[in-house]
C-alpha cells in the first residue's frame, strides 16, 4: 500500500486519467444497461403492476391478449382470485396533445385496479385513470380525450405510476366505459365481453379452464408480446458484447499501465524487495483505482437518471449493476496479476543497467 | 571473519566466437572491516564482478559465499532475502524509484525489512552526506550527485553486512568525492562492513585497505599501503 499510494499521490494528474477512463467504461456498461433495461420494461410495464401469476385467453388467440375474446363468467369456473380485463388501443387527442395509449377495462373492485398517485379512480362513466406518462407529456386531471375509434369522450380523473404496456400508457376505465368505447351501438349485446381474466394462483396447473380456454403464466405471457423476446434478445446481446469487449479493455489497459513501470520494478527487485511485496502492491493500486473509478461510475449514473426526462426508457437495477461493477474490479485485478507476471520475470540485473 | 568469498568464479557471456569471457576464473576474499577498491579500465568486468558479488547475477562456472551461506544453492526468492539482509549496492545509475521522495525511498526499505538504522542514525546520515534538507524532494528535483548520496544513504540504511558500490563517485565534484570515500571509510570501520568500491579514480584509493586491479576479466591484487588517517586535506 505504501509504494501503490505513494505514487497514486506523485502523479495525481496521471492517475485521474486512469481513472478517468475506468469511470467511463463503468458509466457506459452501467447507462446502456439501464438503458437496455428500460426498454424492455416498456412492455411489460402495467404487467409486472398487476402482479398476476398467469392468464386466461382463448386457445385460438395464440397468447396475444387483443386476439382473445371471453366472458366475464368464464371466471366463476376459476378456483382462484381473478379479475377481468378487457384491451384495445386507440389514439386520444386533447387540445394540441396526441397519444397512442392501450385502454384497459377493470373492474374496479378487482386487483388490476391501480394505485392512484395523483386525483381519484374512475367513479363515473367515460372516467379514466391515466398513466402517468401522460402527465408528462402535458395531459392534465379534467382534460377530455376524444378517441380516434370512437365518438366517445373520456375524461382524466387521476394519474398512477409506471402503467405501460407493448410501450403504450395504459388508461385505466370501468368495464362500462371499456364497453362503451368498444363496442358503440352494439355495446348491449356484448356487455360481458372482455380478453382475458388475470389470475392470482401459487399454482396455475392445479386449476382448471374451461373448453377452448388456456391459461398462461405471466412469464410466458410477457415473453409473447409483440417483438418482446426479439426486442429483449439484441439488448441482451448487445449488453454482453459490451461488458465483454470493455472488460477485455480494462484489462490490457491495467496491464500496460503496469508493464511500462518494469524498469523501476527491476531497481526496487535488485535491491532485495521481493516479488511478492511488488506484486501486492500492485493489485492493491489497481484495486483503488478499479473501485474509485467504478463506484464513480455507479454514482453518476444514478445521479444522470435522475435528470433525465421520463420520456427515455431507463431503469436501474442496483442488483444487476453491482454484479458489473464487481466483475468490471475483478477483470481489472486480473489485469494486473497478469502484469505480475511479467514483473516476476524482469531481471534485476537489466533494469540497472550495470 | 570472511564475509565474501568468491570461489572459482567465472562468467561467459554468448557462445561460439561471439564468447566474451567477462570475468576469468576468481578466487576472492574479503573481512568484515576492510575496504576494498577494485580499478581497471572500461570493459575489463569491474561491473561483472561486483554483481556476481553481489548476487544480482550467477556466476557462469563457481560459487560465491557470503556469511556462510552459499548463493549458488538458492532460488530467487532465497537471493532476494540475502540482497536485502546483506547488501548494500550503489549503482552506476542512479537507482531511486520516481515517485517516492528522498525520506520514502528509505522508509520502502523499513517497510520491508524489520532490521535498520534507527531514526537518530539516520538522521546523522542525512547529516553525514549532507542530504538532510533534501529529505521531503523527489529523486527527478535532485542534481545528479545528490541523487547518488541519496543512493548512498539507501544503500547504506539498511545495515548491511557488505556495501558494493559501482563508481560511487562519478557524478560528484572531487571535494565531495572525498567526502563520500571518507563516510564509507567511517561505516566500514565502525559497523565493521565489508566495502567493495570500483573506481577509476585513483586518488580514492588512499582511503581504501587493499587494492585490485581487474585486467580484460581478470583480477590481481596490487600493492598498496594504506595511508593514515584521511588521504587529502
Ligand atoms: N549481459 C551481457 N551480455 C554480453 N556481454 C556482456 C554483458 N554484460 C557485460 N558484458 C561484457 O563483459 C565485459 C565486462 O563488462 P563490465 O560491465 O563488467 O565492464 P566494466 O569493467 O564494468 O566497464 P566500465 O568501467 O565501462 O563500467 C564487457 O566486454 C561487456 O561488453
Ligand atoms: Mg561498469
Amino acid at each position: 500500500m505504501f509504494l501503490a499510494w505513494n505514487e497514486i499521490k506523485k502523479n495525481k494528474l496521471r492517475f485521474a486519467l486512469v481513472i478517468g477512463v475506468l469511470f467511463l467504461v463503468s458509466y457506459l456498461v452501467f447507462f446502456l444497461t439501464g438503458l437496455a433495461n428500460g426498454l424492455a420494461n416498456l412492455n411489460r410495464e402495467a404487467v409486472d403492476k398487476w402482479a398476476g401469476d398467469g392468464i386466461m385467453l382463448t386457445e385460438d388467440s395464440d397468447q396475444s391478449l387483443p386476439q382473445s375474446f371471453l366472458s366475464i363468467e368464464d371466471a366463476d369456473s376459476i378456483d382462484a382470485e381473478t379479475a377481468v380485463l378487457g384491451q384495445l388501443n386507440t389514439i386520444v387527442t386533447s387540445g394540441d396533445l396526441k397519444q397512442g395509449v392501450a385502454i384497459f377495462g377493470i373492474d374496479e373492485n378487482e386487483f388490476i385496479t391501480p394505485d392512484v398517485s395523483e386525483g381519484e379512480l374512475f367513479s363515473d362513466e367515460n372516467e379514466v385513470v391515466a398513466a402517468d406518462f401522460l402527465q408528462e407529456e402535458g395531459f392534465e386531471i379534467g382534460d377530455t380525450l376524444t378517441l380516434s375509434s370512437s365518438d366517445e369522450e373520456l375524461t382524466i380523473v387521476g394519474f398512477t405510476e409506471d402503467a405501460r404496456f407493448n410501450a403504450a400508457p395504459v388508461l385505466y376505465a370501468s368495464l362500462e366505459t371499456f364497453q362503451t368505447v368498444r363496442f358503440g351501438e352494439a355495446t348491449e349485446q356484448n356487455a360481458d365481453q372482455v380478453n382475458g381474466i388475470v389470475i392470482r394462483a401459487d399454482d396455475l396447473s392445479a386449476l382448471d379452464a374451461p373448453e377452448d380456454l388456456a391459461i398462461v403464466d405471466t412469464q410466458t405471457f410477457i415473453e409473447n408480446l409483440p417483438g418482446y423476446t426479439e426486442q429483449k434478445l439484441t439488448l441482451d446481446f448487445m449488453i454482453y458484447f459490451l461488458f465483454i469487449i470493455s472488460a477485455t479493455i480494462v484489462a490490457i489497459f491495467l496491464y500496460v499501465l503496469t508493464v511500462q513501470k518494469i524498469n523501476m520494478f527491476g531497481v526496487m527487485k535488485a535491491q532485495g524487495i521481493s516479488n511478492g511485496y511488488l506484486a501486492r502492491s500492485v493489485v492493491a493500486q489497481t484495486f483503488i483505482l478499479a473501485a474509485v473509478g467504478v463506484v464513480t461510475g455507479y454514482v453518476l449514473t444514478l445521479v444522470t437518471g435522475l435528470f433525465l426526462p421520463n420520456a427515455v426508457p431507463v431503469q436501474f437495477d442496483g442488483v444487476a449493476m453491482a454484479i458489473y461493477g464487481v466483475v468490471l474490479i475483478a477483470v481489472a485485478i486480473l489485469g494486473a496479476i497478469f502484469s505480475v507476471l511479467t514483473i516476476v520475470r524482469i531481471d534485476p540485473l537489466k533494469a540497472i543497467g550495470a | 571473519m570472511t564475509v565474501l568469498e568468491l570461489k572459482q568464479a567465472k562468467k561467459t557471456f554468448g557462445t561460439g566466437h561471439k564468447k566474451v569471457e567477462a570475468l576469468k576464473e576468481t578466487n576472492f576474499q574479503a573481512q568484515a572491516g576492510e575496504m576494498i577498491a577494485i580499478i581497471g579500465p572500461s570493459g575489463s568486468g569491474k561491473s561483472t564482478f561486483l554483481t556476481i558479488a553481489g548476487g544480482l547475477q550467477t556466476p557462469s562456472e563457481g560459487d560465491v559465499v557470503i556469511n556462510g551461506t552459499s548463493l549458488a544453492k538458492l532460488n530467487e526468492k532465497k537471493l532476494s532475502k540475502v540482497r536485502l539482509n546483506e547488501i548494500g549496492f550503489i549503482l552506476q545509475a542512479s537507482n531511486l524509484v520516481p515517485f517516492l521522495t528522498v525520506h520514502n525511498q528509505m522508509m520502502l526499505l523499513k517497510k520491508v525489512k524489520k532490521d535498520t538504522l534507527n531514526d537518530q542514525e539516520l538522521e546523522e546520515l542525512y547529516k553525514d552526506l549532507g542530504i538532510e534538507e533534501l529529505r521531503n524532494k523527489y529523486p527527478s528535483d535532485l542534481s545528479g550527485g545528490e541523487r547518488q548520496r541519496v543512493a548512498i544513504a539507501k544503500a547504506l540504511y539498511t545495515n548491511p553486512s557488505i556495501v558494493l558500490a559501482d563508481e560511487p563517485t562519478a557524478s560528484l565534484d572531487s571535494e565531495r568525492a572525498y567526502e563520500v570515500m571518507e563516510l564509507l571509510q567511517k561505516e566500514t570501520k565502525s559497523k565493521q562492513t565489508t566495502t567493495l568500491v570500483v573506481t577509476h579514480d585513483t586518488r580514492l584509493i588512499d582511503y581504501c585497505d587493499r587494492v585490485f586491479k581487474m585486467t580484460d576479466g581478470t583480477l590481481r591484487e596490487e600493492d598498496h599501503t594504506p595511508k593514515e588517517g584521511t588521504a587529502h586535506e
